[in-house]
C-alpha cells in the first residue's frame, strides 16, 4: 500500500527549485498539470500481497471535511456496479485520516450493512472531501469499512451478522476501498428514506464497540453517495476506457483511464454514430439480456467490479481443482472445448430500448499465464439469475455510464452505452 | 385475524422461522414486514407471497403437510436471513464460513445435502432463495422455486 502525503512530495521539489540547476536534469521535471477530468486506472495484482485478477484500480485522495488532513489511497476498486465510496478503516488510519461518523437526530452513529451479490460491507457513514483527478466532491457521505471492529457490531436482523460473508478487510476486498461509480447517486435511494419498517440497510447505533444498532431510514443527502454525482461539474456520468489486451492468455498490467462527465468536455463526447445506448430501469439500474438464444430475460448490467462474464449456463462445465488445474479457478467456467463462442443480446429499458448482440468467448482459465492479472474470456456465475458484463467486456469496449436523473447530450440517465 | 390463526392446528407456539416452519410462521413474517399475504394454491404446493410497503417481496412455498420448504426474496435490501432460515440458519452460517471469501462481487451459492441458499443481485435490486432439498414435493423442480 502506498499512501503519499502531499506535503512530503512537494517539499523536495521546492528545494530543487531553490538550488537552481546545480544538477542540470533536475530543474525542469515538474510534469504538466493532469487533465482535470480523467484519472489513471491500472489493472494489476492489487494491494501488496493480495494477488487479484481483473480488478481496475484508481488512487483516491480523501480528506477530513474542510481540512488539509488528506491521504492518497491507492488500489481503490473502480466499480460501475455499485454506488458510493467505501474505504477500509485501517487504511485510512495508516494514512493519518480519521473520518467522523454521521449521526442521526438522536445522536446515534449511522452505520450501514451494504450488500453486494456475494457479501457485505459493514461500518459507519462519514462525510469526507474526495478528490478524483481535478474533480472534488465536498462532504460526500462515504462508508468506513470497520475492519478493526471499532464501532458497533451489526444487529441480529442484519445479513452482516453472518461474519463469513462480510468483506471489510483488504485481503477479503482485494482492494483498499471500492469506488462505486454506477448509474445512481445514492446507494439505496428512495427505498431507504420512508420505508416502514425501515430496510435492513442503514442503522442508528449507540457509540462504541458495544453499541446497539436499530434499522432506520436515512435521507438521500445522508446516504453513501457516488462522488461523481457531487462534483461541481462533469457530474452526469463516467467513461471507463481500458485498452484491449496484448496477450489472450493474460497481461501482467493494463493501463487505462476513467473520464468524468459525459458530453461536458472535449474528451468525453458521446459518439454520434456507432454507440449502443441501453436505457436502465430507474428502480434497479438494470437493462435486459438474453443468453445464447435462450428465452429467459435476465436483468443485466455492465460491472467493472466483477472479474468475469457472469451468467448461468447449465451446459458449460465449471472448473475443478483436479490437478493440474489451478484451484484458484474453481467455480469459474472451464468449457470442455475452449475457447467456447457464445453470445448475448442486450436490450435497453424504457425509451432507449435498442437491442445489441455481443459475441464473446469463454476460455479455460487454467490455460492463462499464472503471473498475469488481466484476462479476457473469463466466465463464471453458474446458478446466477442475472447477466453481468464484467471486466472482460471492458477490454474490448469503451463503456459510458449515465447517472439517473441527469442528461448527457440527448440521452437521459440511467443508461449504459458502449 | 385471530380467528383465522386459531383455526390452524400449529398456532400453539408462535413460530418465528419461515423455512421449516408452518403457515403460522408465514403470518409472523408478514407481520414483521408489515406485509400483505397473497396465497396461490398449485398442484403440489401453495405459494404465499408477502409484499411489503417497503419494497420487499417474499415468497414462501408450503408443501401439502403445511411446511415451508422454500423461500424466495427480492427487493431493495437483503432480508433478515436469521429469521427466514430459522433452524437452518446455523447450517447456513457454518457453510458460509467454510466456503471462505468467494469475492464480494460473485453471486453466492451454499449447497449442502440439507440446505441450498442462493443470493444474487446488487444495491437496490437483491434477490435470492433458500430451500430444503429433501422436502421438495415430488413432481416439483427446484427451478420452479423462485
Amino acid at each position: 500500500m502506498r499512501i503519499t502525503h502531499l506535503l512530503v512530495v512537494l517539499a523536495p521539489c521546492l528545494l530543487c527549485a531553490c538550488i537552481g540547476g546545480s544538477n542540470g536534469t533536475a530543474t525542469n521535471t515538474v510534469p504538466p498539470p493532469p487533465t482535470v477530468n480523467s484519472l489513471a486506472v491500472i489493472v494489476d495484482a492489487g494491494p501488496a500481497g493480495v494477488g487479484t485478477v481483473n480488478r481496475p484500480y484508481v488512487t483516491v485522495k480523501v480528506c477530513a471535511p474542510g481540512s488539509t488532513t488528506c491521504a492518497n489511497i491507492d488500489h481503490v476498486l473502480v466499480d460501475t456496479g455499485s454506488w458510493g465510496l467505501r474505504l477500509v478503516r485501517s487504511v485510512l488510519t495508516a494514512g493519518g485520516v480519521t473520518l467522523t461518523p454521521s449521526t442521526d437526530t438522536q445522536g446515534n452513529t449511522i452505520e450501514e450493512c451494504a450488500g453486494f451479490s456475494g457479501g457485505q460491507t459493514w461500518g459507519p457513514v462519514a462525510p469526507a472531501d474526495v478528490t478524483l483527478a481535478g474533480e472534488v466532491a465536498s462532504k460526500v457521505p462515504v462508508q468506513v469499512l470497520d475492519d478493526t471492529n471499532a464501532g458497533a457490531p451489526p444487529p441480529a436482523t442484519s445479513i452482516c451478522v453472518s461474519s463469513g460473508s462480510v468483506h471489510n478487510a483488504v485481503p477479503e476486498l482485494g482492494a483498499n476501498g471500492i469506488l462505486g461509480v454506477g448509474v445512481f447517486a445514492q446507494d439505496c435511494g428512495a427505498a431507504c428514506v420512508n420505508a416502514a419498517p425501515a430496510l435492513d440497510v442503514y442503522y442508528g447505533c449507540s457509540a462504541g464497540a458495544a453499541g446497539v444498532c436499530t434499522a432506520e431510514n436515512v435521507a438521500l443527502t445522508g446516504q453513501v453517495t457516488n462522488p461523481v454525482a457531487m462534483f461541481a461539474a462533469d457530474n452526469n456520468g463516467v467513461i471507463v476506457d481500458l485498452p484491449t489486451l496484448q496477450n489472450p492468455n493474460g497481461d501482467a498490467t493494463v493501463q487505462g483511464q476513467i473520464i468524468f462527465g459525459l458530453a461536458t468536455q472535449t474528451d468525453n463526447a458521446l459518439p454520434a454514430t456507432g454507440l449502443t445506448v441501453l436505457g436502465a430501469d430507474p428502480a434497479t439500474g438494470d437493462f435486459n439480456a438474453t443468453y445464447n438464444g435462450g428465452t429467459a430475460v435476465l436483468p443485466a448490467l455492465i460491472d467493472s467490479g466483477s472479474d468475469d462474464y457472469a451468467f448461468a449456463d447449465p451446459n458449460m462445465a465449471t472448473c475443478t481443482a483436479t490437478p493440474p488445474n489451478n484451484p484458484l479457478w474453481v467455480g469459474y467456467y472451464c468449457p470442455a472445448t475452449a475457447p467456447q463462442s457464445v453470445f448475448a443480446v442486450n436490450t435497453g429499458v424504457g425509451a432507449e430500448n435498442a437491442s445489441n448482440t455481443v459475441q464473446f468467448a469463454i476460455a479455460d482459465p487454467n490455460s492463462f499465464v499464472a503471473t498475469a492479472a488481466a484476462f479476457i474470456n473469463l466466465g463464471g456465475g453458474q446458478g446466477s439469475t442475472r447477466f453481468t458484463w464484467g471486466m472482460p467486456f471492458f477490454y474490448g469496449h469503451k463503456v459510458y455510464i449515465g447517472i439517473d436523473q441527469t442528461v448527457s447530450g440527448t440521452h437521459k440517465g440511467p443508461f449504459y452505452a458502449y | 385475524m385471530l380467528v383465522a390463526v386459531g383455526m390452524t392446528p400449529w398456532c400453539v407456539a408462535p413460530a418465528l422461522a419461515a423455512l421449516g416452519g408452518d403457515a403460522a410462521s408465514v403470518a409472523a413474517d408478514a407481520d414483521a414486514l408489515h406485509g400483505v399475504i397473497h396465497s396461490t394454491p398449485l398442484q403440489h404446493y401453495d405459494i404465499h407471497e408477502i409484499t411489503s410497503d417497503n419494497g420487499m417481496r417474499l415468497r414462501e412455498f408450503l408443501d401439502r403437510n403445511g411446511l415451508v420448504f422454500a423461500i424466495a426474496w427480492s427487493g431493495p435490501a437483503i432480508p433478515d436471513l436469521q429469521r427466514l432460515l430459522g433452524t437452518s440458519y446455523q447450517t447456513y452460517t457454518a457453510a458460509v464460513a467454510a466456503a471462505g471469501h468467494p469475492g464480494l462481487k460473485h453471486s453466492r451459492r451454499i449447497a449442502t445435502s440439507d440446505l441450498v441458499v442462493e443470493s444474487d443481485g446488487h444495491m437496490r435490486a437483491y434477490s435470492g432463495r433458500a430451500y430444503l432439498p429433501a422436502l421438495i414435493p415430488a413432481g416439483t423442480s427446484a427451478a420452479d422455486l423462485r
